[in-house]
């Protein structure tokens, strides 16, 4: 082990939340660590932004249809609507202005206005579509490096230390020299996202495997709704790669045309105008859809339904650049040809329980931003604002703290742990392989969830848990980037998410949004407008449900058939 | 079985001596990328491969390596029948195909990457004309996935002290920012931009199709030559006369007056002339290039352009 870093603030994460929260930090005056799993900026999916929000609450209509958007489609009432008032102060008088002053620019159009696009609520991108994402980063990225605030890059978060219940830090693990080092920070804000790898078609990046709401779990917090988790329907099959690839369901940049879903046997069964005309979040909508044409048998989860523009004049789907580009890269014509889907695991609503207005988690000492909390779904400026909070306020409660103890028991058996997973396989399973059957439980699992299917897939967690896990060895025992060893301490995060994960499932008896029990068909927002908390008691779980109050915008029917909804 | 034949260059710092290859026979799945076929091999054949990835499409620009001899993306690029795959030339290996970042990263920094306001910010939206923000356009789809600078001559020169493209393309892209105020010359001057000899094997690899030499590394050059300062912008500005007085370049004088009559200089003229590369009596001694009038023209009207 090598010697610990001591801090005021430790940051876990390198998106557009973390990045955000350690600015605010560091500004106010503490002193900030950051730790990032892959590269700061590179790493975790903030790079796939696109478009924007613009938040255009100039008249009384335009603000109401925001709250409406972000409350019933975008978060479908499981968020805090007052969360959602602040956050759209910040989104419409700072958020564009601080990455502009950076140099971020914001596409003009040829009478050099800002191009935003749908006129109820409208998006805008930098640069050009599909470009916003990785330039906002590299542009933080930079940022950060001109601050001098420390970045440990190629560095996972593996446990959260505590003492007397208040998170004091996290243990470290460097995978790219093979070491572990503890950090004792005053604060700690978790910011680990809300996309994570966990099942076998997922958008996620690479090393997503949950780490941050696995490790707040062991350390006894609180999760919130971890089965709110949505689906990508309209992303690429083929390539495997690409499955990250997303046929854009919003309309395109200055037009008011989208792409389209046809069965096997070509018929359309989504488009955004005819199918979600109230909502520019699509996607439950499009799942929904899908979910029909499996069961007339005119499609499978993982392909034989379509996307394209075909329909759309070519020249002004090129203009799209970043989506007639893919077919260019595989021969086809953007003009007439198709692209074959599957739905990618997507995103979590859900998260780790946190009070919003000061994005505490439930432990003294933590706390979150961005999509690993459970109050709001995700997008880059949204995040950003819960960054300001948790970097406001992780701050302000380290300034005049003194520097914690490390505690050394829980140090030492962290590394004892970190360092146990560097033997030979023998006759044993390889971590990745462990990573792949964990993803194939959650696929299996799927879209269409009930008790039975719920039931069994705890079973098969609990399988590998018991049976693989113990057997579970490395190829190679070299220190130096060894990913066979990171993915062994992957597969224990990923073994506890997605049992909490399912578990959260077992406990809401209803379906909403993202969210489909064939056994309980109906959206109830009579019971479950709820956070479902759940937490580690010892060995086994507990759990209760938290009424989310609906102070501005409340659901019209206090129930309705699931598939009826439009949310 | 339709199949990939895959051969990995393999280096473990802990337990290898030097490099080694191992081949792989992957079975071809629909459109698959060259990261499939690394996926594979980890998920399948040798999960101790070290190669780097995070998002799959293009956008981290993390996953580049060296595909029979050419850096790509390995997300983006079509997998090859028969592929031997590298690490990232110019660039320290970690293990297998990963490759130390933190030079170029240190370079990135060391130009002052983001845009420095001469006047305060008004607030957004801030007056921008698209038509000016286009100049550095294409420059801002680079990724920093370093394929051009594995593919450049000058940074595999022991020593080089050339900035390498992938760091002037993000520095033109703030240099051609109409809001910046940098002194972008002299950072381009310190980054050694003259070291660039323009064989365009940056352009032909970007994956980003970036025309780097035409829109990041000549305006750059021109920035520096117009400040005239350091050595790159005084050849350059002998190089012009050269041609504008002569009708064409006058090496020896290029070099006389570049360099100076030293002993290296001296030494390297004797052996091309014994060899018959050059020839200092003529050149010293022949007249002006026929056309040499139609050429003073041009220098003119392109002066006036400028």
């Amino acid at each position: 082990m090598h010697d610990p870093v001591s801090t005021d603030v430790l940051v876990i994460g390198g998106g557009a939340a973390g990045a955000k929260a350690a600015l605010t930090a560091h500004e106010a005056g503490a002193r900030v660590t950051m730790v990032v799993k892959g590269f700061l900026g590179k790493s975790g999916c903030s790079i796939f932004a696109s478009h924007l929000p613009y938040y255009d609450e100039s008249t009384q209509e335009k603000a109401s249809d925001r709250l409406r958007y972000a409350v019933r489609y975008y978060n479908h009432y499981l968020t805090d609507q007052d969360h959602v008032r602040r956050m759209g102060v910040y989104m419409r008088t700072e958020f564009h202005a601080e990455l502009e002053r950076l140099g971020v620019y914001w596409l003009r159009d040829e009478q050099d206005r800002i191009f935003a696009t749908g006129p109820r609520v409208p998006t805008v991108v930098v640069h050009k579509q599909g470009a916003s994402g990785p330039i906002i980063m590299e542009k933080r990225r930079r940022e950060i490096f001109a601050r001098g605030i420390p970045v440990l890059e190629e560095c996972a978060a593996t446990a959260l230390l505590t003492d007397g219940g208040r998170v004091v830090g996290a243990t470290i693990f460097d995978y790219r020299h093979g070491v572990t080092f503890p950090v004792a920070a005053k604060t700690t804000i978790l910011a680990t996202g809300h996309s994570d790898y966990l099942a076998s078609r997922s958008t996620a990046t690479r090393e997503q495997s949950a780490d941050g709401v696995a490790m707040a779990l062991r350390a006894g917090a609180e999760a919130a709704n971890l089965e709110m988790q949505w689906w990508h329907v309209s992303d690429m099959a083929h390539p495997r790669t690409w499955m990250r690839i997303h046929v854009y369901p919003n309309p395109l940049l200055g037009t008011p045309e989208s792409s389209r879903l046809y069965n096997t046997r070509g018929d359309v069964f989504y488009e955004q105008k005819t199918h979600s005309p109230g909502s520019s979040a699509p996607y439950v909508e499009q799942a929904r859809r899908l979910a029909l044409e499996v069961q007339k048998g005119l499609a499978r989860w993982d392909g034989g339904y379509f996307s394209g523009y075909d329909h759309i004049p070519a020249d002004v789907v090129r203009t799209y650049q970043h989506q007639a580009k893919v077919w260019q890269k595989l021969g086809l014509d953007v003009g007439r040809d198709r692209l074959e889907c599957g739905i990618t695991w997507h995103m979590r609503q859900g998260g780790l329980n946190v009070d919003a207005a000061t994005m505490r988690a439930s432990l003294p000492g933590l706390y979150l931003a961005g999509g690993i909390g459970c109050h709001y779904l995700g997008g880059v400026g949204p995040v950003s604002y819960d960054g300001k909070v948790a970097g406001t306020c992780a701050a302000d409660e380290a300034h005049g703290r003194p520097a914690p103890a490390l505690p050394s028991e829980q140090v030492e058996a962290e590394d004892r742990r970190i360092f146990g997973f560097l033997r030979h396989a023998d006759d044993g399973c390889l971590p990745i392989q462990l990573k792949l059957g964990i993803r194939d439980v959650m696929w299996e699992l799927g879209y269409v969830k009930n008790e039975r299917k719920l039931v069994h897939a705890l079973q098969r967690l609990q399988r590998l848990r018991d049976e693989e896990l113990p057997r579970m060895g490395l190829q190679s025992t070299s220190r130096t980037w060894n990913s066979g060893w990171l993915d062994a301490l992957d597969v224990t995060a990923m073994l506890d998410a997605t049992e909490a994960t399912v578990r959260s499932a077992l406990l809401r008896k209803e379906s909403r949004g993202p969210f489909y029990r064939d056994d309980y068909p109906v959206t109830d927002n009579e019971h479950w407008i709820a956070r479902v908390v759940l937490w580690r008691n010892g060995n086994g779980w507990q759990s209760r449900i938290d009424p989310i109050p609906t102070p501005h915008l409340k659901p019209e029917k206090a129930r309705e058939p699931f598939f009826e909804a439009d949310y | 079985m339709d199949t990939i034949r895959v051969r990995i260059r393999r280096f473990d710092p802990e337990t290898d001596q030097a490099p080694r290859y191992e081949t792989f026979e992957v079975p071809r799945a629909p459109e698959m990328r060259v990261l499939d076929v690394l996926d594979y091999v980890h998920e399948t054949l040798a999960q101790d491969v070290a190669y780097r990835w995070f998002c799959g499409v293009k956008k981290c620009g993390t996953c580049a390596v060296t595909v029979n001899g050419t850096p790509k993306l390995a997300c983006w690029e079509p997998a090859e029948a028969e592929m031997t795959i590298e690490p990232l030339a110019n660039l320290p290996v970690v293990r297998d195909l990963v490759v130390e970042r933190g030079p170029c990263r240190e370079g990135l920094c060391a130009i002052e990457p983001l845009i420095q306001r001469t006047t305060e910010y008004p607030g957004f939206p801030e007056p921008l004309s698209h038509r000016a923000m286009a100049r550095a356009g294409h420059l801002r789809d680079c990724i920093l996935c370093l394929a051009c600078h594995a593919a450049c001559p000058v940074m595999a020169e022991p020593g080089t002290r050339f900035a390498g493209p992938a760091v002037l393309v993000n520095l033109a892209e703030v240099a051609l920012d109409p809001r910046d105020g940098a002194d972008r010359a002299r950072i381009a001057e310190t980054a050694h931009v003259f070291s660039c000899v323009s064989c365009y094997e940056c352009e032909r690899v970007c994956p980003a199709e970036i025309p780097i030499v035409r829109d990041a590394i000549e305006p750059l050059k021109r920035l520096v030559y117009r400040r005239g300062i350091g050595e790159g912008a005084r050849h350059a500005r002998l190089f012009l006369d050269s041609v504008k007085k002569h009708g064409r370049v006058n090496a020896p004088q290029l070099v006389l007056a570049t360099q100076g009559a030293n002993r290296e200089a001296l030494g390297r003229g004797f052996r091309m002339m014994a060899r018959g590369k050059v020839n200092p009596v003529r050149s010293l001694l022949e007249g002006r290039a026929g056309g040499a009038e139609a050429l003073r023209k041009l220098y003119e009207g392109s002066e006036e352009n400028e």
